[in-house]
């Protein structure tokens, strides 16, 4: 039996019904909601360790939801929304959404942004302040030293600004906009493309080519992911 | 547009016209004394004059203009050129008709060119609509035939999804398992092309005018190409997908989300016209300006005569393709519409020893680093 709990706030039953018989099929414990109410109720309540969360809920805007439960809990928070969506999306990961699955998403979508989370959670449970560790790559924080096994990298201030933070928020998709205003602060004109650039050439020096260690998403921002 | 700053453009208007009056009619009035200094008659003056009133019912929007203008003219002779000279009066007889003579003159001719440079226009405004609506029914006419083709493409895998779950829902149970099992991967497969078709559509929304409306911004061509990779990697795990890359970084000025519906679709034709043990390659190379992206299969390749079709709306290959290799129909004329709006081009050539590579270019982006 799996120990993780997911609360499940869908207004579209049909969605609703693939989402929980996917969860049960792999053992997680559910509930579900269908308003908004019920879902900040139950989360209060039953403290779930993931949130599966519709943006396109009837009442109120997932948005708000999100803003709401910031306030009191840090649980993961993955939004379901459609193509069109895009900037919603952004919003989302802005107020405090961990990852996104964009309709039609298949089972093994679910199931893999689900993984990540829980590799995240598990993560968590043994953090250290000075150090960090993700598959061949080590992040010594007191002497800004980086490694890629056991060769030293030599990374150009905004390379290892830009690797720190999203080794911060691994497993969590950052927008362009918050990595933008957390490495310069001030956005310029040529902003986004510097940051493009800079990650293609962060990626090159952590021989990260298939994107396995920092995933690019396009119109959105980067992750990385828990190896 | 605000009633302020209307008010703003009409004062502007009146100033500009005033400003050709006055450097028409000071133009005239040097001329004139050239005149003079030849010894030329006053009627030759007068005709200065006429001639700057028309000029100036030319270059100006109001019929006043060309009423005061004409007026100031016959002051303006008056004072300058009959005797006594700068002075308003006039002491030959003879010049009172003069004057009145001059300023109908001057004002018929005046009034008559500025009637025709208001044909002009309305002629060509009438034109430009002509043009506007002309475009706007051929719009509606791709529309529509785009609509009319869809719909009628849609309706095949519905009709699938639709009567197989009925199937499975009212005797599932008396079929046998190997029945069963090649019914779900219909509705599955159904599905799936189902939601190519629409992700193409959605983009297809945006072609206005027979060009796309863009979101161009600097994007990392390896970010692009792997993105649909990864997409074509997950509608198709069996095939094999080879990325050739050289270790470099290449900006390109793109839509990045529409390019990579192109790769996508391109990949897509190629696994969907090949055989399931072959490979699909994604090739990238820069060439001076431009970022080349090659799509290449080792499938039956396209004919000569069929090259020059595979990129009109809706053409599928004929009626010959058989439902399991349905394509998506509109696919290559977007990913054409797509191309051509960021200034690259697109075209087909033969894969060696066989197959097809279809290749399209980007122009390369510059960065300007934020260090």
């Amino acid at each position: 039996m799996n120990e993780y709990l997911v609360l499940v706030v869908e207004d579209d039953k049909p969605i609703r019904n693939l989402i929980t018989t996917t969860l049960k099929m792999n053992d997680y414990r559910f509930i579900t909601a269908v308003r908004s109410n019920e879902a900040i109720m139950l989360s209060a309540s039953h403290k779930p360790d993931i949130i599966i969360l519709d943006l396109g809920l009837p009442d109120i805007d997932g948005v708000e939801i999100i803003e709401h439960i910031r306030t009191w809990s840090d649980v993961p928070i993955i939004i379901v929304s459609a193509r069109s969506e895009d900037r919603d999306k952004i919003t989302a990961l802005d107020k405090g959404a961990d990852d996104y699955l964009t309709k039609p998403f298949s089972v093994d979508e679910l199931l893999a942004r689900l993984r990540v989370i829980q590799r995240r959670l598990m993560k968590s449970e043994n953090i250290s302040v000075t150090e960090f560790v993700n598959g061949r790559l080590r992040i010594d924080y007191v002497s800004g030293c980086v490694h890629l096994d056991d060769e030293e990298l030599h990374l150009t201030p905004i390379e290892y600004k830009l690797l720190c933070l999203l080794a911060k928020n691994v497993g969590k998709v950052l927008t362009h906009k918050y990595i933008i205003q957390s490495v310069w602060g001030t956005p310029a004109d040529n902003s986004e493309a510097s940051l493009r650039v800079f990650m293609a050439t962060l990626r090159k020096k952590l021989s990260d080519s298939s994107q396995a260690l920092i995933q690019t998403h396009i119109g959105i921002g980067y992750r990385m992911m828990k190896l | 547009m605000t009633a302020d700053s209307i008010k703003k453009s009409k004062s502007l208007s009146v100033f500009k016209d005033s400003a050709v009056c006055l450097v028409v009619l000071t133009a005239a009035t040097l001329a004139g004394y050239a005149f003079k200094a030849f010894h030329l008659a006053d009627a030759d003056i007068i005709m200065l004059y006429i001639i700057a009133v028309l000029v100036i019912s030319i270059f100006t929007s109001k019929i006043q203009f060309c009423l005061i203008s004409s007026v100031v003219g016959v002051v303006l002779f008056n004072y300058f050129f009959t005797y006594p000279e700068f002075s308003l009066s006039a002491h030959d007889a003879g010049y009172p008709v003069a004057f009145v003579t001059m300023f109908i003159t001057a004002f018929i001719a005046g009034t008559l060119a500025n009637k025709l440079k208001r044909n002009i226009l309305i002629a060509e405004q009438n034109a430009r609509e002509k043009e506007e609506a002309a475009l706007l029914a051929q719009n509606e006419q791709l529309r529509a035939n785009m609509l009319r083709s869809i719909s009628h493409d849609l309706r095949t895998p519905l009709t699938s999804i639709s009567g197989n779950a009925s199937t499975l829902l009212s005797g599932g149970d008396t079929l046998d398992e190997s029945a069963r099992q090649q019914i779900y991967t219909d509705i599955y497969s159904e599905s799936m092309w189902l939601i190519g078709m629409v992700e193409n559509l959605l983009y297809a929304t945006r072609i206005e005018d027979g060009r796309m409306q863009l979101n161009i911004s600097v994007e990392i061509l390896d970010d692009i190409v792997q993105e649909a990779v990864r997409h074509t990697e997950r509608t198709h795990p069996k095939r094999d997908i080879v990325v050739d890359m050289r270790d470099e970084i290449i900006p390109v000025m793109a839509d990045a989300n529409l390019i990579v519906q192109v790769i996508v679709n391109l990949m897509d034709n190629a696994v969907k016209y090949s055989d399931d043990d072959s490979d699909v390659t994604v090739s990238v190379r820069r060439e001076n300006a431009y970022a080349v992206i090659s799509v290449s299969d080792y499938g039956t390749g396209i004919s000569d005569e069929e090259k020059e079709k595979v990129f009109d709306m809706f053409y599928t290959g004929g009626s010959h393709s058989s439902d399991s290799r349905r394509s998506l129909g509109l696919g290559l004329a977007l990913c054409r519409s797509i191309i051509t709006s960021h200034g690259g081009t697109i075209s087909v050539s033969d894969n060696i020893p066989n197959g097809t590579i279809v290749s399209f270019t980007l122009p390369i982006g510059e960065v300007n680093l934020n260090e």
